[in-house]
């Protein structure tokens, strides 16, 4: 035991004593591992955040089925369908993407007695007919504050050099939307149902009804559903979420093979990085042997100091992570996961820090770095000390 | 006396069967008596050092037997040279293979740290050792604040540290000034009373009219052997 000790001793004390080649080391890790923590974090928050607003919406989303897709639903029906036993309320909504001044936003009408959720108004008032409440991040892009116009259509009605023009009504703002609770507020328009079924030109009808059903009663609501119409198309809250879920892992099923692809990549650099002083570290492998260390206490001092880079890299990896997403709010990276948003976000970017990507992230730098090291070692160590000094 | 490294019909090549091939020893056999001062003389490349190397288990022959007590280090593991090297042998370098980032004390234990020895008692061995070799007030200087002479204390007290039978000397004189030079013949003979097996390589006049015995190399071949006070030499091809 002592030996083995005296053997990690001494590898922290190498690690400590080459100072240029330790540095190298860990950045060359932190430079690798760093965005792989970040992009993971980023994507556990927006995983956790979009199941969250899954959780406190609605329990069913009703559309009609059209040609295996989700289309249009009569309005109409939600007052029917509030009428089924079980069911608390049907909320009509229309959801979709507008162009406002060349920027990407959603548009979320719904009754405007009803809020769907929580939406903080931080400036003005919640919007009446011919108004509309905008998220901070647009309204920050727009140069909007409340009292202000807004122009909103969705019908193109010419095309000069690729560049569509819009029919559009004006609007008042109301209100502006915080941003800071939802990433998906940030770029949000809200106004009433009547005002959205006239900008996507779909009188008497909605993308979807929003069903709230009473404890216990969405199996019972989704059957009469199915009996009441046979061409409505039924997305429970399950399946939204396996939806949302299956979505993001896949993006970050994507990531982490591209990332492994650019790991295997950035191989060579570390082998590099450590093999930095080299000669002297041949040499000392081979004063190490002439003086009677084992091939096996070679082995294992540098398995020690592998480990010690690896967590030391790991653990700096993670606080620069934890810097980028949490401090410099994703900077750059947020972007890969979460749509629309440019390089520097207005909203703060969801994140989650949990310890199995920092042990991914240990793993994948014992990786890097043992085959960086080991076998250079190895191949000196293994040989004769007479050889490995000559 | 008795015989403790013996060496029978040793070759050694480098590259073999290469364009590049090197016949460092041909054919080299000779004894070693036990408390014996041993020298090796021969010009420049006529493999003083592969031999010096041989003897001191850092090097394999590639035919021929190396017999340590009767043991054939030619035949033993890799591991067992290693316990050989640590146990019976210590090897000082010509240029003294000190390791530049660690304190004099520290190079000096490096041997003792495979054999589980706290860290406190290795110090201490360290210490009396340095202290003995006249560098107490060295041992917690780098190799490069410390002279020629001084480096070669060190890795002397390094090959001590383990209490080896053998010392194997490289060029001994070749690195030191004249007055380290006569510092080490004296540490030298303070080793063989103690009766430890000394071996070295050198053209040093001082050693050969100290050495007990004497081999010449020429061309990786033994040219001949004698004591200094034999009147004649011995030719041996």
């Amino acid at each position: 035991m002592l030996k083995h000790l005296a053997l990690f001793h001494i590898a922290a004390d190498n690690i400590a004593r080459h100072r240029l080649r330790s540095l190298t080391v860990v950045l060359c890790l932190i430079a690798i591992l760093s965005p792989f923590l970040s992009a993971i974090s980023i994507l556990e928050g927006v995983k956790a955040q979009s199941l969250l607003s899954v959780d406190e919406g609605a329990d069913i989303y009703v559309t009609m089925d059209l040609f295996g897709r989700n289309g249009v639903i009569p309005i109409a029906d939600a007052a029917a369908i509030k009428t089924m036993d079980g069911v608390f309320e049907a909320v009509p909504r229309v959801v979709g993407r507008i162009a406002i001044n060349g920027r990407s936003a959603v548009l979320l009408g719904i009754p405007i007695d009803r809020r769907t959720y929580d939406l903080t108004i931080i400036q003005g008032a919640p919007p009446q007919p011919g108004e509309v409440a905008i998220g901070k991040k647009l309204a920050q892009a727009l140069n909007l504050g409340a009292d202000g116009q807004i122009g909103i259509g969705a019908r193109a009605i010419s095309i000069i050099d690729h560049v569509p023009y819009f029919m559009k009504k004006m609007y008042r703002v109301s209100g502006i939307l915080d941003a800071s609770a939802d990433i998906r507020t940030a770029d949000l328009v809200l106004m009433d149902i009547n005002d959205a079924v006239s900008v996507y030109e779909m009188d008497g009808f909605a993308t979807d009804i929003a069903i709230y059903t009473k404890p216990g009663a969405s199996a019972r609501v989704n059957e009469g559903l199915m009996k009441m119409n046979s061409a409505y198309r039924i997305q429970s809250k399950e399946l939204v979420k396996t939806y949302v879920e299956r979505g993001l892992n896949t993006r970050g099923g994507v990531f982490t093979a591209l990332y492994l692809v650019a790991i295997a990549v950035a191989v060579p650099a570390v082998l590099v990085s450590t093999g930095i002083g080299l000669p002297e570290r041949k040499k000392e492998i081979g004063v190490l042997k002439a003086t009677g260390w084992r091939t096996s206490d070679v082995m294992e001092m540098t398995v020690f100091e592998t480990v010690l880079y690896a967590v030391t890299g790991a653990s700096a990896a993670f606080l620069v992570s934890f810097i980028w997403v949490r401090l410099l709010n994703g900077f750059f990276i947020a972007r890969l996961f979460i749509s629309g948003t440019g390089d520097i976000p207005s909203f703060p970017v969801p994140s989650q820090f949990f310890p199995l990507p920092f042990f991914y992230a240990i793993f994948l730098a014992l990786t890097v770095t043992m085959v960086g090291s080991i076998i250079t070692t190895w191949r000196t160590a293994a040989v004769a000390p007479g050889e490995a000094l000559r | 006396m008795s015989v403790i490294l013996f060496c029978d019909g040793v070759y050694k090549t480098y590259n073999p069967s290469r364009p590049n091939e090197v016949r460092a020893l041909i054919d080299v056999s000779l004894e070693i008596e036990q408390g014996s001062f041993t020298l090796l003389r021969g010009p420049s490349g006529s493999g003083k050092t592969t031999l010096l190397g041989i003897l001191g288990a850092l090097d394999r022959p590639s035919r021929g037997r190396v017999l340590l007590d009767d043991r054939d280090l030619a035949r033993c593991s890799g591991d067992a040279l290693a316990t050989v090297r640590r146990r019976r042998i210590g090897f000082v370098f010509q240029n003294f293979n000190l390791l530049p980032r660690l304190p004099a004390w520290e190079n000096v234990s490096i041997p003792l740290i495979p054999t589980g020895m706290a860290e406190q008692d290795r110090r201490k061995k360290a210490l009396s050792l340095l202290e003995k070799l006249g560098l107490g007030d060295r041992t917690h200087h780098a190799p490069e604040e410390l002279s020629g002479g001084e480096q070669q204390r060190v890795a002397i007290a390094r090959a001590l540290i383990n209490g080896p039978d053998v010392i194997i000397l490289d060029e001994p004189t070749s690195n030191i000034d004249a007055e380290a030079s006569s510092l080490l013949m004296q540490i030298l003979a303070d080793l063989q009373r103690e009766g430890k097996t000394i071996i070295a390589s050198s053209h040093d006049e001082d050693l050969f009219h100290r050495a007990d015995r004497i081999f010449e190399l020429r061309r990786g071949a033994l040219a001949f052997s004698r004591a200094p006070s034999a009147a004649l030499s011995r030719p041996l091809c």
